[in-house]
């Protein structure tokens, strides 16, 4: 394990030296909004952002698929729901190289994770479609099941970060002559372009409260190698995830820069069981690879992020990824990995079949996973290190929102339309049991 | 003591299997089990198990109005016995009220899946199987309802419940992020930690292999959604509230066009242009003519498994293993998507 560990220093060492200093460093400009509202034009100051609307939705309908975006401002504590959300971005750009952000999907490509990205904190851009208005998607997997729902105010409100944030939320329509794959595709792109285009805003600020550097140089070697283990769904349209703008579908796992992920380079686009799945906003902001790049050098030796996808349809091919993935982090030299599952069903037998590949390659492991009422959905011996961020069965109380933003509601049974939902369980609340550990959530006996 | 009894309609008087789709209702006094309980009863409610199954928001909805215009003291349900669909009742309603302030008590079997649907949230008095515990589970019933109602907390010492476990969301100081790295760095360093999920305890021992199936009665049964075209039961893509049995007497192969996949969990162009893929009865049909399979049951079992909780996939299982069994099935090949 040593000498494994120590050539892979080497190896980052040598890669390090051939490159400069500043390109080893991604550097993340923060501006705070407090306050978002309409306005002629799209600027920020003093924390208050304002957004020039009819600009936006010009920026979205260029998208051929998107028949028309409607634009609002949901605050923390408005009597508001948004239901068919998709997903949550950061508003960010890259400074001195703005046609480079959020690059594969928007941006040309280029290397992201180093340079300059500015940032607003506080605020999120929403995207939230009712495909079944325009499009026959049969038992296609949509967010209309679970609902998708993010509660502004209510009981619903501690269950989703995103009734936190000032949100701007784009309400899409979809243009049926086009399919529904098209259509995502451009609803991704465009709420990307808004996201970066209210982050261009910072332009008008002289510098930010805060820049933090996030470094990934060599460093002591007698701290223990780990890496995080992030599990992504990626199958079909609407199911389905995305790095430098291409889908993951059928990937072996493979070793990234966390750096890389922070500054936006994996999106979203896993729209089932909403409550599950990873907001792109939570790739952006990611707590666990944060916390483990401010860890770098003081408690552990950060060897690397790995993404591996999930819900591999027979039992070799998740044995096989599950090899594959343990494999590549014992050839990174780690000790110890974080391993986070992904959504619900079974894409939790990828979860302990990969930590019990791991454990016995005697790489340490710690599962982030959610539960059911009933426990598990699977469950190995080997899982004995196990952080559970919520039982996603649990019924939040009824509410009713004075407004509801984003479409229609379906029921479970057969997504038909229905005029009320009535009590939701958590798992109906968008990222509210992300399994990459971005909420405070956890579950007790009693 | 105000008391608030609820059981299914067979113990209510209102008929047996052909009264299961009765409505809630709500008479005054004990009924039945009620008046040999030893404690008074002020309102029996009951409903039809199947009525309760297939409706539950309805059924709910009616006795959790009537349940809190009472203000009782304690809600009394069943007992149940090893029934899953009366269990599954009493569980579910007792969890609710409980969660609405009121003290509840089940009585059932420790294996009744109305133990995963009280979910924690009530006090569960174990019973034999059969109605032949009833002498014993009244009394324990009522010993209960006094304690609670005398304001006792946890009278679990008084009488023997059910362990009661329930799983509750909270807010830690720490994100599940942070959570993670520190169990990380204990496990590495030697250091203690404590997991936050306990292994699950319902682990199922597989039976010895069969020796050659040429001697055994085969039946299919499948979690895939799998129904006649036009899913003319309105089988639900998720979450279902029942389970379905067709005949498939005859029936060679299940082919596109005559049977579909209504499961909600994945894209069903594949299954639906051959079905055979979810449930094989196209090889299981050539086996048979082989000689390699003794029999084949006539009839297939399915239902939905998207989504479905605990309490109610155990209650499914139940039920179509008994039927299984009283069919003298003796191999089961069990599809899941």
């Amino acid at each position: 394990m040593t000498n494994v560990s120590s050539s892979l220093s080497q190896t980052r060492e040598a890669s390090d030296s051939s490159v400069g200093e500043a390109q080893r460093i991604l550097e993340v400009g923060t501006y705070p909004v407090r306050e978002v509202s309409e306005s002629r034009a799209t600027r920020l100051r003093d924390g208050r952002l304002e957004i020039d609307t009819e600009d936006l939705k010009a920026l979205a309908t260029t998208e051929p698929p998107v028949a028309d975006v409607g634009v609002s401002v949901a605050r923390p504590g408005d009597s508001i729901r948004l239901v068919n959300v998709l997903d949550a971005f950061q508003p960010a750009v890259k400074e001195g190289a703005s046609d480079t952000t959020f690059s594969g999907v928007t941006g040309r490509l280029s290397p992201l994770g180093r340079g300059r990205t500015n940032c607003l904190d506080g605020v999120a851009v929403i995207s939230t479609c009712d495909f079944r208005a325009t499009h026959d998607v049969g038992q296609m997997l949509t967010p209309s099941r679970g609902y998708s729902t993010v509660d502004m105010d209510g009981p619903g409100r501690a269950c989703s970060h995103f009734a936190s944030t000032v949100n701007v939320v784009l309400d899409f329509k979809c243009n049926p002559a086009f399919s529904f794959a098209d259509c995502d595709r451009s609803i991704r792109r465009a709420s990307l372009k808004i996201a970066q285009r209210l982050a261009e805003a910072t332009s008008d600020e002289v510098s930010p409260p805060s820049v933090e550097e996030l470094t990934w140089g060599p460093v002591d070697k007698g701290l223990p190698a780990v890496c995080a283990i992030i599990q992504v769904g990626a199958d079909e349209p609407l199911c389905d995830t995305f790095f430098y703008g291409a889908s993951l579908r059928g990937t072996l796992p493979f070793l990234s820069d966390p750096r890389e992920i922070l500054d936006g380079a994996l999106n979203s686009g896993f729209y089932d069981f909403s409550g599950g799945s990873n907001p792109t906003y939570f790739y952006q902001r990611n707590s666990l690879l944060l916390s483990l790049l401010r860890a770098h050098g003081r408690d552990l030796r950060l060897a690397g992020v790995i993404l591996a996808v999930v819900y591999w349809p027979s039992a070799f091919e998740k044995s096989r990824n599950a090899l594959l993935t343990a494999k590549l982090a014992e050839n990174a030299g780690v000790q110890g990995a974080i391993l986070t599952a992904f959504s619900i069903g079974n894409s939790h037998n990828d979860a302990m079949l990969t930590c019990r590949a791991c454990e016995t390659l005697g790489i340490k492991t710690v599962v982030v996973i959610s539960e059911t009422n009933g426990g598990l959905t699977d469950y190995v011996e080997e899982a004995d290190a196990i952080v559970s961020v919520g039982n996603y069965e649990e019924i939040v109380d009824e509410w009713e929102p004075e407004e509801v933003i984003g479409g229609m509601y379906y029921d479970y049974e057969y997504s038909l339309p229905i005029a009320q939902p009535g009590p939701l369980p958590l798992l109906a609340y968008f990222g509210s049991t992300s399994q990459m550990g971005d909420m405070a959530m956890a579950v007790r006996s009693s | 003591m105000k008391v608030v009894h609820y059981m299914n309609q067979f113990f209510a008087g209102l008929g047996g299997e052909s009264a299961a789709g009765h409505p809630p209702t709500r008479i005054d006094g004990a009924v039945g089990p009620g008046k040999q309980l030893g404690v008074p009863v002020a309102v029996t409610l009951t409903c039809g198990d199947d009525y309760f199954g297939e409706r539950e928001t309805q059924a709910l909805a009616q006795l959790l109005e009537w349940i809190e215009c009472e203000e009782p003291d304690v809600l009394l349900c069943g007992p149940a016995f090893g029934s899953g669909r009366y269990g599954y009742a009493c569980g579910t309603l007792a969890r609710e009220a409980s969660r609405r302030g009121i003290r509840s008590i089940c009585a059932m079997h420790e294996e009744n899946p109305g133990v995963f649907a009280a979910d924690g949230a009530a006090f569960i008095v174990p019973t034999g199987e059969t109605v032949a515990g009833m002498r014993e589970a009244l009394p324990k019933m009522a010993r209960l309802a006094s304690d609670l109602a005398l304001g006792m907390t946890s009278p679990e010492g008084t009488v023997e419940c059910l362990p009661r476990r329930s799983r509750q969301n909270y807010f830690s100081e720490k994100k599940g992020a942070d959570r993670a790295i520190d169990m990380l760095i204990a496990k590495l360093c030697g250091g203690s930690y404590e997991t936050e999920v306990e292994p699950p305890q319902d682990r199922v021992t597989p039976p010895p292999p069969l020796a050659d199936l040429a001697y055994e009665k085969l039946a299919l049964v499948t979690e895939a959604g799998v129904v006649p075209s036009g899913n003319p039961d309105g089988l639900e893509q998720c979450r279902a509230k029942s389970w379905h049995m067709y005949s498939v007497k005859g029936v060679q192969s299940l082919e596109r066009g005559q049977y579909q996949s209504v499961h909600g969990g994945f894209d069903l162009t594949a299954a639906n242009n051959n079905p055979n893929r979810l449930v094989p009865l196209d090889a299981v049909r050539k086996l048979q003519a082989l000689g390699r399979i003794g029999e084949v049951h006539d009839y297939l079992y399915t239902t939905t498994g998207n989504c479905a909780p605990t309490a109610v996939a155990v209650k499914f299982g139940q039920e179509i293993a008994q039927h299984l069994q009283e069919s003298k099935v003796s191999a089961v090949i069990l599809t899941g998507t």
